[in-house]
């Protein structure tokens, strides 16, 4: 038995879309059981299947140091600060 | 017309039965995902008995509604159905079922073919749409047994399975009466019966193993001893009130 993760899309511009997983004996059983498991009232028009086994895992390692980065949360709000100061500072 | 509608009710029948053992298996398959699609499976083999019941239905000038239907597939005596020993028999194991499943479909995929373009313009017009479906069974039980057959213990229990269907294999595909007028009159290509030597064939090419010779026709005019205790699962919460509305 192998896990398979379930990418799911419908038609038009929404992208795939993570389903779910399931557990199958082979690729054929594996399609045959998404259909059955999450495409039964047609949730997608079109269907991916990956083996876990094939995924490329990140350890969470690999990511942490990022969630401490506030200056790349840059929506704007420290410039606009900034100049708003600079323009008041010259009336 | 007799013979025409027992043919009609001999498939619907068939797949009626063979459609409520499927979903008997509902939370007791091997795994989730399996139950949901074996479960599915049945579900469309009770479809295509209700499109069936309607045409037998519309051969007696009856509306096919839901009452009608229900009628003809649960409240007939049981010399009326013409079911087979095959779709009857209940299963003891998920090895049992799955073969089973396998050599019905295949059966059924013959059956279909046998009425593709019949005179009968309603039987020939349902021929696409089931056909569609179809293939997704046999996709599954193939799926499924390319899986099993390649180990050794589950395959030596699929093929003692089949050793224990093997007798019943014939019944699925045994005439109605008063096939040979069906196929003078472009019905059906030709008499059922006579799709055995193919469902063999294809159980051989599958199972690389050649089942019994098969019986000559054993009609449909009687029930096997798995029908009344079926018939009575079948019934069990319409039997508590059969009074009731529903």
């Amino acid at each position: 038995m192998a896990t398979y993760e379930v990418f799911l899309k419908k038609d038009g511009r929404d992208e795939f879309r993570h389903a779910g997983a399931l557990d199958a004996a082979n690729d054929d059983l594996a399609l045959v059981l998404a259909r059955e498991s999450y495409l039964r009232r047609a949730e997608g028009n079109r269907l991916w299947l990956v083996r876990r086994d094939n995924l490329i895992i990140a350890g969470e390692d690999f990511v942490e140091p990022n969630t401490d980065k506030p200056h790349r949360h840059h929506d704007g709000s420290a410039v606009a600060a900034h100049r708003k100061a600079t323009r008041e500072s010259k009336t | 017309m007799i013979a025409l509608r027992d043919l009609i009710l001999a498939f619907a029948d068939d797949e009626h039965l063979i459609g409520q053992q499927h979903t008997e298996w509902i939370g007791v398959t091997p795994f989730l995902e399996e139950d949901l699609a074996f479960s599915s499976i049945g579900q469309d083999e009770l479809g295509h008995a209700a499109l069936l019941y309607e045409l037998a239905l519309e051969l007696d000038d009856l509306a096919p509604s839901d009452t009608a239907i229900d009628s003809l597939a649960y409240e007939r005596p049981s010399d009326e159905y013409r079911s087979s020993a095959f779709t009857e028999y209940t299963t003891n194991d998920w090895a049992e079922t799955i073969v089973r499943h396998w050599v019905y479909d295949q059966a059924e995929m013959l059956r279909w073919i046998n009425v593709t373009g019949s005179s009968h313009q309603p039987l020939a017009e349902i021929v696409d749409r089931v056909t569609a479906e179809e293939v997704y069974h046999r996709l599954h039980a193939d799926a499924i047994l390319d899986s099993l057959l390649a180990n050794a213990d589950a395959s030596s229990r699929l093929v003692d399975a089949l050793e224990r269907l093997a007798p019943l294999v014939p019944t699925v595909l045994a005439s109605v009466d008063g096939e040979d007028d069906l196929v003078k009159h472009r019905v059906i290509r030709q008499r059922t019966d006579t799709l055995l030597p193919d469902l063999v064939t294809n159980i051989d090419i599958r199972f690389g193993r050649t089942i019994t010779a098969p019986t000559p026709s054993v009609g449909r005019r009687s029930r096997s001893s798995s029908f009344a205790p079926l018939m009575s699962r079948m019934r069990e919460v319409f039997d508590i009130d059969p009074a009731a509305i529903w």
